[in-house]
């Protein structure tokens, strides 16, 4: 039962989505579109469940006096103001909407940002024309890295052509191959979830 | 500059990311954990208020239409594992899920994607002016050799060989773009940090 | 010890300060690099150039602030150009975060047109659930949507109402940082329902874009600032990605620099050994 049931499930639902599909009779579209309203609802759960991890971490972290748990603290300060923030005041205005605007959008987009600088160390020390493959592709990427900005329109107007030339024909050929292997592993993937063959992702256990 | 005390709050939160770049730090630390918390709680308030209340438990609740018991149920399993004799019932939520979404990605990754990017391979080698006609040809090519190169269940030799070496060309030079935008993408982040700390809080420009 | 010998112990916080000043320095002084446009994006701008008046755009918001100084000034431009040619804006996102950024940038540009909410544009918040619930939208909205953002219930706003399937939406713009984001709004919706897609994708997905784009699934691209400031110079509001080009310009002729240097330490150390 509790190996066989979650199969028939996957089963059941996976092979009726597919044949729903093909019959356009309202009773099966109908049913269709209920287990697809059905799965959204689940996700939410999934979001849920992980905050609640989050915070089941951090508590043990912090009863557990592990290097650095005082900012597990600060961790859990911000979620309560924010859930409360939402919650009682609700997420149209007022407290929720500054955290947003003054604290979630400046350290979101700041913490991306950094990467910039790792970047251009990584140009510096690592992006290295070892071998004719490589050179290739720094040839492809700093072609790009010009054509792409103002700059490089300003010193030939031709750039961005050439630039638009290389994504439109190696670049499209390339990346649609690489898509066609992916969407085709994906595919017997998802064929082997639906037969019961994959079943890594139901966790683990002799059961 | 400006009075504005979220600007400023904003500025400092800013500047305390920017120190790791220094070296690791409290203040560093400190903004890291402050993101992590401010981004799960407004996660969890937006997901309930924009979905779950509205499309789950108010029609539950104050419609009494009782169907929706089922999702919600089922979502609940997800916390199954608390309880350890019952922990095998997060499977329920799990498969269900992973039947819903794989049909529709073998029915709509070969409608959505497969067919019509074949189609789009299929390009005319005549009735074309020559500049089309090598680029056309590039492509077909490009795509053919691509896809040697991932075919592993032969060795690499002969014909197949120079495709899969061709192959290796082609995805050389898409990369290679790649890694141009990709750092393109970031330079453009650090420059919206620089914009709002130059024009919203030094009011430089 | 010469200076390439210096530089392969180069201490990379010295880099740093050569990007900051190469950021800093353009914003500052501005240099006036003229903005060229390109076809991906003119195909976009062409595309909402030729709907008709009350046509209906949805605009989905799929990006959350890691992404923001490359798409929010993409999405301040396309508002911009949707109200200024009279066109209804149905907003949504794919991401928690995005709708409120969304809204963020229909707070500035609505009132500039006298734009009125429920009448002429919507935001109806978050909606998980990514490629099955875009199937199911497709299919009938009322499934989905009850209430918009602020908790208003949809039936009660004028385009709440408009709005029933696939084959009440004109286009679809999707602002787009990654998963779930435009290929799933190719894959799950356009190829069900036909609704014509366009997008404006942070620069790093972008290349991705391209196999759509010559297969004709999107319409047209805008990648990354570049992007957003062609639409912009398009649109004639030069703002934020305008003002950024100069920088852009900058930093990626010293990176090109910083891989010269690099290669040259390589060849150096080679012919050392």
């Amino acid at each position: 039962m509790k190996r066989t049931l979650p199969i028939v499930i996957v089963f059941a639902c996976g092979f009726f989505m597919i044949i729903a599909f093909f019959i356009p009779l309202r009773g099966f579209q109908d049913v269709s579109q209920t287990l697809q309203n059905w799965y959204i609802g689940v996700i939410a759960f999934f979001v849920f469940i992980g905050i609640f991890n989050l915070v089941k971490v951090n508590v043990d972290k912090i009863q557990r006096r592990l290097r650095d748990w005082q900012y597990n603290v600060i961790l859990l300060i911000f979620l309560a103001i924010m859930m409360i923030a939402g919650f009682v005041g609700r997420p149209g205005g007022g407290v929720f909407l500054y955290l947003f605007e003054n604290f979630h959008i400046p350290l979101g987009a700041t913490m991306f940002s950094l990467l910039a600088f790792f970047v251009a160390s990584a140009a510096f020390r690592a992006f290295r024309a070892r071998t004719p493959e490589a050179t290739l592709l720094l040839i492809a990427a700093v072609l790009v890295m010009i054509g792409r900005v103002p700059i490089g329109y300003y010193i030939w107007h031709g750039f961005p052509d050439l630039v638009e030339w290389i994504m439109t024909v190696p670049n499209t050929a390339a990346k649609r191959g690489i898509l066609f292997g992916a969407d085709l592993g994906l595919i017997s993937m998802a064929l082997r979830v639906l037969l019961g063959i994959e079943r890594s992702y139901m966790g683990g256990g002799k059961e | 500059m400006s009075v504005n005390v979220g600007v400023w709050i904003a500025s400092l939160l800013t500047l305390a990311i920017y120190s790791f770049l220094y070296k690791d730090n409290p203040f560093y630390k400190i903004a890291e954990n402050i993101f992590v918390g401010v981004s799960a709680g407004y996660w969890a308030v937006i997901l309930w208020f924009d979905f779950t209340w509205p499309n789950l438990f108010e029609p539950l609740i104050r419609q009494g239409n009782f169907i929706y018991l089922i999702p919600i149920i089922v979502g609940l399993m997800m916390f199954a594992p608390l309880i350890h004799k019952i922990s095998w019932l997060i499977r329920i939520p799990l498969t269900f899920t992973m039947g819903v979404a794989m049909s529709l990605v073998i029915l709509q990754r070969i409608q959505g994607e497969i067919f019509p990017q074949l189609q789009a391979t299929f390009l005319p080698l005549s009735g074309v002016s020559p500049a089309q006609l090598i680029s056309n040809l590039l492509i077909i090519v490009g795509v053919i050799t691509t896809l040697i190169y991932f075919y592993f269940s032969k060795a690499h030799k002969g014909i197949l060989g120079v495709g899969a070496k061709l192959g290796i060309w082609f995805m050389m030079i898409a990369f290679g773009a790649s890694f141009g935008y990709t750092v393109m993408a970031r330079i453009s982040l650090l420059i919206g940090r620089v914009y709002f700390l130059l024009h919203n809080w030094l009011g430089l420009i | 010890m010469n200076i390439l010998d210096r530089l392969v112990k180069f201490d990379r916080r010295i880099l740093f300060v050569f990007v900051a000043l190469a950021v800093i320095i353009p914003l500052l002084i501005p240099i006036g690099l003229p903005v060229d446009i390109t076809r991906p994006v003119k195909h976009v701008y062409d595309r909402v150039e030729s709907l008709p008046e009350g046509s209906i755009v949805v605009v989905s918001v799929d990006y959350d602030p890691g992404s923001e100084a490359e798409l929010y000034p993409a999405t301040e431009a396309f508002l911009e150009h949707c109200f200024r040619k009279n066109l209804r804006v149905y907003m949504m996102g794919l991401w928690p975060a995005g709708p409120k950024l969304g809204n963020m940038a229909l707070e500035q540009i609505a009132p500039k047109y006298n734009k009125e909410y429920g009448v002429d544009y919507i935001n109806i918040g978050y909606r998980p659930g990514g490629p099955v619930m875009l199937v199911s939208l497709g299919r009938n909205v009322a499934d989905l949507v009850r209430t918009d953002y602020a908790g208003t219930p949809i039936d009660s706003l004028p385009l709440g109402r408009a709005v029933k399937s696939a084959r009440d939406m004109d286009l679809v713009m999707t602002l787009s940082a990654g998963d779930p984001g435009v290929l799933h709004w190719i894959i799950y919706f356009s190829a069900r329902y036909g609704t014509p897609i366009a997008t404006a994708t942070t620069a790093i997905m972008a290349p991705q874009q391209y196999p759509y784009l010559s297969s004709r699934q999107l319409i047209g691209l805008l990648g990354g600032l570049k992007g957003a400031a062609e639409y912009e110079t398009l649109v004639e509001r030069k703002a934020r990605a305008v003002a950024g080009m100069d920088s852009q310009s900058i930093v990626h002729l010293l990176l090109v620099a910083f891989i010269i240097l690099g290669n040259m330490v390589l060849l150096y150390q080679r012919r050392k050994k």
